[in-house]
This record gives structure tokens, C-alpha cells and sequence, in this order.
């Protein structure tokens, strides 16, 4: 399993410079992988190149073993003419069981709601509803584009660690997040994009800690944020800022 | 309250109509006293209430046909595709012709009957109803449709139906504004030529320069065309209900 971005080059418009010069990346093995980076910068626009939805200008996409790439993100929403629980109930691809789709249910904390209309939920209710129809589908790459960004902490961690355990060993989970916390904490390796240059020519790789236990492992707290350090001045650092 | 405000509206007129008759000293042959006015919508009501009932008919058929052309058109010109691109291309060049000029031929055709009212009342609502659906049926809701492109799901059913959804107030406003299109265009088709219906009626008035009996048809006109819009919103606002309960 393995998908590998080629020299990728990609700009909105003719008249302006590209966005990614020459980019490259490359995931060989299922697990929790993060993108990094502050707003703007493109992570959005790589996760789509990535997904197929838009076509570098330059280079490939290239993907080996894997078939189906879903990117699902914050803002979607569910149709609004029927429930939760029956869109749901439709949305279970053919190789996931209704059991899988009670699972989710039940562990993203939505059995309260299934009865209800979509636009009457919370915002971190709608993220954990779109998410959920997500995770029973057939996949082999899912890209989660800051899909819990309205979700609360404890809970948002909750859905990270049920997602990298029952995915993480036959997937490539991808997740984007302004979080530098959980995206150290949960990934195999962070995918960094700097802030500040006009064109993005290299991602930043920063291994992270594959959700080790902080509290069981000695000395994985300073790991931990020694890791968010880096990330957090690859970030950043054509902005020559010290962190 | 629609009904009111248009009471008050044409209330008004006649007061400002009655108000020119003394003011500048017009005669009663060019400005009929508001009793014989008043007297025609009391006690001649049958003359004016029920062809304009029956102009309300065909032009409830009229925009019913509308908007199902309107939507089956809309659908079919929605994608990207070479027909799809001539239909919208024909649609917004026919628009551009007045309803008025293409009517002679719809008598020339089909006489002066039922046929040819419902025709031009259709005619009239239909390209407003057609520009707007069209917009509708083809700008992608992305944050819906989204899901059922990547798992491919979307089909042509699911896309309508979340786009319709989607801009359901939106549709409301379009179908009750165009209700009072088909209106307007089964008066034009009477006035025209048909043998029925109030804008026979008017023709007929206008022939006589009886001012009293157009002023009378214009009351029961506003009357209709308030009833039927308020119909078309009430049903808007029980179908918004149902489906958001």
C-alpha cells in the first residue's frame, strides 16, 4: 500500500504563482498520518490533490494497492429531508455490517441524535454525524480534513484513538488538523507545510509518537513536546520566528 | 394581509382616480362617479367574479404546466454535456422574445379556445420559472453532495432532490411570483383574442370606454390573483413544514 505525490506542481490561477513547486510526498505503510500547518497555507488543496478531486498541474499522484481514497471534511452536511439514523442507515457501504454502523453510533456519541434532523444538531454532533458515515464505507485512504474541528477535547480523542486502532493497521488515515497536540500525539509521522513562502517546494517530515501512552512510557511527555517544538517551528520557520 | 394590502392599494387608486375627476372637472363618460363604480363590484359582481374565476383556472393550469416543462427542461439542461449546452443556449435566446409578438401565431394555430389561453399563460410563466430552476438544478451543493460523489451514490434523483431541498425557499419564491405570471398571461391571451375569461370582459369594456366595468374587473383580477398567490405560499410554507419536521 502506498501512495506517492511526484513533483506535484499547483497554482488556482495561470496569473499567479504556483501554490506547490516540485512537491513531493510519499506514505508506504497503513497507519495515522498528519498534515500540519497554519491556515492558508494549502493543506486543503494538497489533501485534494491527493484524493484525486483536483489535477496537478505538473507531476502525479501515484497510488499503489490503494482504490478507494475518501476526503471528507467539516463543513459537509447530511441531507436535511431525512434523519440521521436513516441517512446513516443508507449510507453503510456493502462490506460494513449494521453492526459496525451501531459501533460507531454508539461510540461517537450519537445515539441520542439519530432520530433527529441534521441541521438541528450541534456543530460537534454534525462533525462526529459526517465522520461516522465515513468510517462505514470501503476504504483504503481516508482523509480527514479537520473533521473534528468543532468536536470538544476529550472527545475528540475518544474518536482519534477508535479510528487509529480499528483502521490504522490496513489504512492509510490521514488527518489534517490545527491541533499541534493530537497530531504529535496520534501520528506515525507529521507532513509539516511551511507558512510564508509564497511557493511551497518541501513538506517537513517529523516522525511523531504513534499514540504511545504518555503516561505509561518514561519520559514520553517531554518527547511529546519536544516533537510539538519541531512541528511547531517547521511550521513556521520562514517566518524566522522562535517558538 | 396580502389581501388587505392590495384592498388598500386599490382603494387608493380610486380615490386618486376620483380625485383627478374633480380636480381637473372631468365628466362622468370619462371618469365614472365611484357610486357607479361601487355599484358595478356590489350588484353586477357575477359579471366580473366569475370570468375572472375562470381566468384563475387556466392560469392555475397554465403555471401548473410551467413548472413541470420548466422542471423537466431545467433537468435535462443541468450538465455539461453538448445537449445540455444547446438547451440552455435555445432557452435563453427564446426568452428573449415577447410572449405578445409569438401570441398571433398561437391563434393563427390553435383559435381562440381554451388551448390557446393555456398556452400563453404557460408560455409567459414558464421562462422566468425556466432561468430559475435552471440555476438551481445546476449549481452543485458541494457540502451535501460531496459525500455521495466520493462513495458514488449521487445520481441524478439524489442530485435534484438535494438540490431542491437545498434551495426549497428559494423555489417557493420563484412558483409564487410566476403565479402571478400566468395571471397576467391568460389576461393577455383573453384580451387578445379568446372569447372567455375577464380579459374578454376588459376588451369588451374597452370597446364601450366603459371605465366603471375595467375598474371593476381590476378588483376582482387583484382579488383572484392575492388568492391564488396566497394559496401557492401556503402550500409552500406546509411543504418547508413536512419536511423539516
Amino acid at each position: 500500500m502506498e501512495i506517492s505525490a511526484k513533483d506535484i506542481s499547483f497554482g488556482y490561477e495561470e496569473t499567479q504563482p504556483y501554490l506547490f513547486n516540485d512537491l513531493c510526498l510519499k506514505i508506504s505503510s497503513p497507519g495515522f498520518y498528519s498534515l500540519f500547518g497554519f491556515s492558508g497555507c494549502g493543506k486543503s488543496t494538497l489533501a485534494r490533490l491527493l484524493a484525486g478531486l483536483l489535477k496537478p498541474q505538473k507531476g502525479f499522484v501515484i497510488k499503489k494497492g490503494i482504490t478507494n481514497v475518501l476526503l471528507c471534511y467539516n463543513t459537509e452536511r447530511l441531507p436535511g429531508w431525512v434523519s440521521v439514523g436513516e441517512h446513516l442507515d443508507r449510507a453503510v457501504s456493502p462490506k460494513s455490517s449494521k453492526k459496525d454502523l451501531r459501533y460507531f453510533i454508539s461510540e461517537l456519541g450519537l445515539s441520542s441524535v439519530v432520530d433527529q434532523k441534521f441541521f438541528r444538531l450541534s456543530m460537534g454532533q454534525k462533525n462526529r454525524a459526517n465522520l461516522a458515515r465515513y468510517l462505514v464505507q470501503d476504504f483504503d485512504m481516508l482523509i480527514c480534513d479537520e473533521v473534528l474541528a468543532n468536536v470538544d477535547e476529550p472527545s475528540r480523542n475518544h474518536i482519534l484513538s477508535l479510528i487509529k486502532y480499528r483502521f490504522g493497521h490496513h489504512a492509510i488515515l490521514f488527518y489534517i488538523s490545527h491541533n499541534v497536540e493530537e497530531v504529535c500525539f496520534f501520528s506515525k509521522k507529521i507532513f509539516v507545510i511551511p507558512t510564508g513562502k509564497e511557493t511551497v517546494e518541501d513538506l517537513i517530515e517529523i516522525d511523531g509518537l504513534d499514540g504511545r501512552d504518555k503516561k505509561k512510557e518514561k519520559g514520553r511527555q517531554e518527547i511529546l513536546h519536544e516533537t510539538i517544538l519541531k512541528v511547531l517551528k517547521a511550521a513556521s520557520y520562514a517566518y524566522g520566528q522562535e517558538i | 394581509m396580502r389581501l388587505l394590502q392590495f384592498l388598500v392599494i386599490f382603494f387608493t387608486f380610486i380615490l386618486f382616480l376620483e380625485g383627478v375627476k374633480y380636480g381637473v372637472g372631468f365628466s362622468d363618460y370619462l371618469i365614472p362617479p365611484f357610486f357607479e363604480i361601487y355599484g358595478l363590484i356590489i350588484h353586477k359582481w357575477k359579471d366580473f367574479f366569475i370570468p375572472s374565476l375562470n381566468t384563475l383556472l387556466v392560469a392555475m393550469a397554465g403555471h401548473l404546466l410551467a413548472i413541470l416543462l420548466a422542471a423537466i427542461v431545467a433537468f435535462f439542461a443541468r450538465g455539461g454535456s453538448m445537449l445540455s449546452n444547446l438547451v440552455r443556449t435555445a432557452a435563453y435566446n427564446l426568452q428573449a422574445y415577447p410572449v405578445v409578438a409569438i401570441a398571433p401565431l398561437v391563434f393563427i394555430f390553435l383559435g381562440d379556445g381554451l388551448a390557446s389561453r393555456l398556452l400563453i399563460a404557460t408560455i409567459i410563466c414558464y421562462f422566468p420559472l425556466l432561468l430559475n430552476l435552471l440555476g438551481i438544478f445546476s449549481e452543485p451543493v458541494e457540502d451535501v453532495e460531496h459525500f455521495f460523489r466520493q462513495t458514488g451514490r449521487l445520481d441524478s434523483r439524489t442530485e435534484i432532490t438535494i438540490r431542491i431541498f437545498e434551495n426549497l425557499d428559494k423555489m417557493i419564491t420563484v412558483i409564487g411570483g410566476s403565479s402571478t405570471l400566468a395571471m397576467v398571461g391568460t389576461i393577455v391571451a383573453e384580451f387578445l383574442a379568446a372569447t372567455m375569461g375577464i380579459g374578454y370582459v376588459i376588451r369588451k369594456a374597452l370597446y364601450q370606454n366603459n371605465l366603471a366595468a375595467i375598474v371593476a374587473c381590476l378588483l376582482y383580477i387583484g382579488l383572484c390573483s392575492s388568492l391564488y398567490l396566497i394559496g401557492v405560499e401556503l402550500l409552500g410554507k406546509f411543504i418547508k413544514k413536512r419536511l423539516m419536521a
